[in-house]
């Protein structure tokens, strides 16, 4: 298309030499035939007359100047001044053109324009109706891109305040890309390989063409809303600078700004930056490695409980371990050692205490059986004809009754040996003798030597051991409470 | 789950005070195991709910409507 124009600019330099000639001629023709060949024009007439020239003249031309006094319309309509240092023209786009620009035109601007030259005849103003427009030196995209950045950044967008922290466990993801796209295929690889258990939701858009951005920008805000989802990547694989520009959108960026979840990026190559980077929460440089971003999480908080699992057994067993080592301390105190002493000791006490209750019993039944006897014989003494009925009565109750107690006595004798004996049993004073202890008994064995002033020198002693026993002469007594 | 444990970030920040009181000691038994027994419940909790989510794409339609996706990338993933 572009060289078509060109043979087009090859006149454009043309014009201004026609003007001066024109003047010329009506100096030149003026003073000969002024008054013979007058021919008056309304100012409609030359006005149109000029317009038909200038129009055939410059249908098409390409200008390259500075924009100036730049604004648009409510209409619309774009009106400018194009310009260089010697020079301005004019300057219209029309809605429908200036729609299908990719970048803002702005006052200072350097731009190529293409368009046809026309004149507004109410205002005796000709002007260069301008249908495409391209900045000179940078590309449109280029430009559009830098504008865009720079208008964003500028409203705060990319700041660092604004990015949210992903999630410690992502667990539902969304991913907006297209189905068709190598980007889906590698998220999917990734995290089925590092991260099996992940719940997916996908939300196709197209990622490229006319539209693209558009529905990458609803994909973005539709996605953001199903329950659950805790962070979402958005993007495509590589491709052209026009492959990528749909990331390169405002709407895009806004969708994401706007995002209550966190969203990854992931578009294209790893250098380029698109408009959709600087928004988006984490910037990943390929779709794989969002995915990877991703698992890292997951990874990161798996190995976080594993370390905190194994530190929380480590430090209870280390509290018990010190607990434990504090027990046995206190048990190696002389205190605490005195304890198998004493108990001991109360052991002796309770066999003493059995032997005394069974010879206590014993004689308290001997003692009634003989005042019976006494009773009995004192009886008999009497009339026992006159009294032997009452007698014989109170005998047989006296009788019952006393055979009564001797075997209460007797069982409660019983009973509470048994119960002695079963404390003694517990007690085990053998057990006592195991461990090195000794009974000192009299000569006899009848009585337990527990003060030195029982016995005297030269007396004899018996001594039971937790197996056999030792008949001993004492030959030394010491004080008793000594 | 445990209504007393809110949510990943609050389990690991509490299990993180738990370790770290458990290591400095100077606790009781009694209060020792009680922090064990709680830290094992977040320990808990946390790998359950790694372990409970199961493998699952979706695809979410225009109208908001969520389908099973797998067949569309089972197929030509091999």
């Amino acid at each position: 298309m572009s060289s078509q124009f060109d043979l087009f600019g090859a006149p454009e330099p043309e014009p201004e030499p026609e003007k001066e000639p024109e003047r010329e001629p009506v100096r030149s023709v003026s003073p000969v035939a002024r008054e013979r060949q007058r021919v008056v024009l309304s100012v409609s007439d030359l006005t149109a007359n000029i317009r038909g020239i200038l129009e055939n003249a410059y249908s098409e031309v390409w200008i390259e100047a500075e924009i100036s006094n730049c604004r648009l319309w409510n209409t619309g309509h774009l009106y400018f001044t194009l310009k260089d240092p010697g020079a301005q023209i004019k300057a219209v786009m029309f809605k429908s053109d200036v729609r299908s620009l990719k970048f803002k035109p702005e006052d200072g601007l350097h731009v190529i324009v293409r368009g046809r030259i026309s004149v507004y005849e109410p205002k005796g103003e000709y002007q260069i109706v301008c249908e495409r427009m391209e900045p000179h030196g940078l590309g449109a995209l280029q430009l559009a891109f830098d504008q865009l950045k720079r208008r964003l950044q500028a409203e705060g967008l990319f700041d660092e305040a604004r990015k949210r922290a992903l999630p410690s466990l992502p667990r539902k993801i969304g991913i907006v890309t297209s189905l068709d796209g190598a980007a889906i295929r590698d998220i999917i690889k990734v995290l089925g390989r590092r991260y099996p258990n992940a719940h997916i939701v996908i939300r196709p858009a197209r990622v490229q063409g006319d539209g693209a951005a558009a529905e990458v920008a609803r994909a973005i805000r539709d996605v953001v809303k199903v329950a659950g989802i805790d962070v979402v990547i958005v993007g495509r694989g590589g491709g052209s600078v026009e492959d990528l520009w749909a990331f390169n959108d405002e709407g895009v960026a806004r969708a994401i700004a706007a995002s209550p979840v966190p969203i990854i990026s992931a578009v294209g190559h790893e250098v380029d930056f698109t408009i959709a980077d600087f928004a988006a929460d984490v910037r990943a440089p390929t779709p794989s490695a969002a995915a990877e971003i991703v698992v890292a999480r997951k990874e990161d908080f798996c190995n976080h409980i594993e370390r905190l699992s194994h530190r929380l057994t480590g430090a209870v067993r280390g509290s018990v371990a010190r607990l434990e080592s504090r027990v046995h301390l206190l048990n190696r105190r002389p205190g605490f050692a005195g304890w198998s002493a004493r108990l001991a000791m109360r052991g002796r006490h309770c066999a003493e205490t059995t032997h005394a209750l069974r010879h206590a019993a014993g004689a308290s039944v001997h003692r009634r059986l003989r005042a019976f006897q006494t009773l009995r014989l004192q009886l008999e003494q009497y009339d026992l004809r006159r009294r032997l009925g009452g007698v014989r009565a109170r005998l047989v109750s006296v009788d019952g009754k006393i055979r009564e107690a001797a075997m209460l006595r007797h069982h409660a004798a019983g009973a509470r040996l048994q119960n002695s004996a079963a404390r003694l049993d517990s007690l085990s004073p053998l057990a006592v003798l195991g461990r090195g202890y000794a009974v000192v008994w009299d000569e006899s064995r009848t009585r337990v030597v527990r003060r030195s002033s029982e016995v005297k020198p030269g007396d004899g002693v018996r001594v039971t051991l937790s197996e056999g026993e030792l008949t001993c002469e004492v030959v030394k007594t010491d004080g008793s409470d000594n | 789950m445990d209504p007393t444990i809110k949510d990943f970030e609050a389990a690991i920040a509490e299990l993180e005070t738990i370790v770290k009181k458990l290591e400095d000691g100077d606790l009781a038994l009694e209060k020792s195991l009680e922090l064990y027994e709680r830290g094992v419940q977040l320990s808990r909790f946390c790998h359950t709910r790694l372990e409970e989510a199961e493998k699952r794409i979706e695809i979410l339609n225009e109208r908001g409507d969520l389908r099973p996706a797998g067949q569309i990338f089972s197929k030509d993933d091999k």
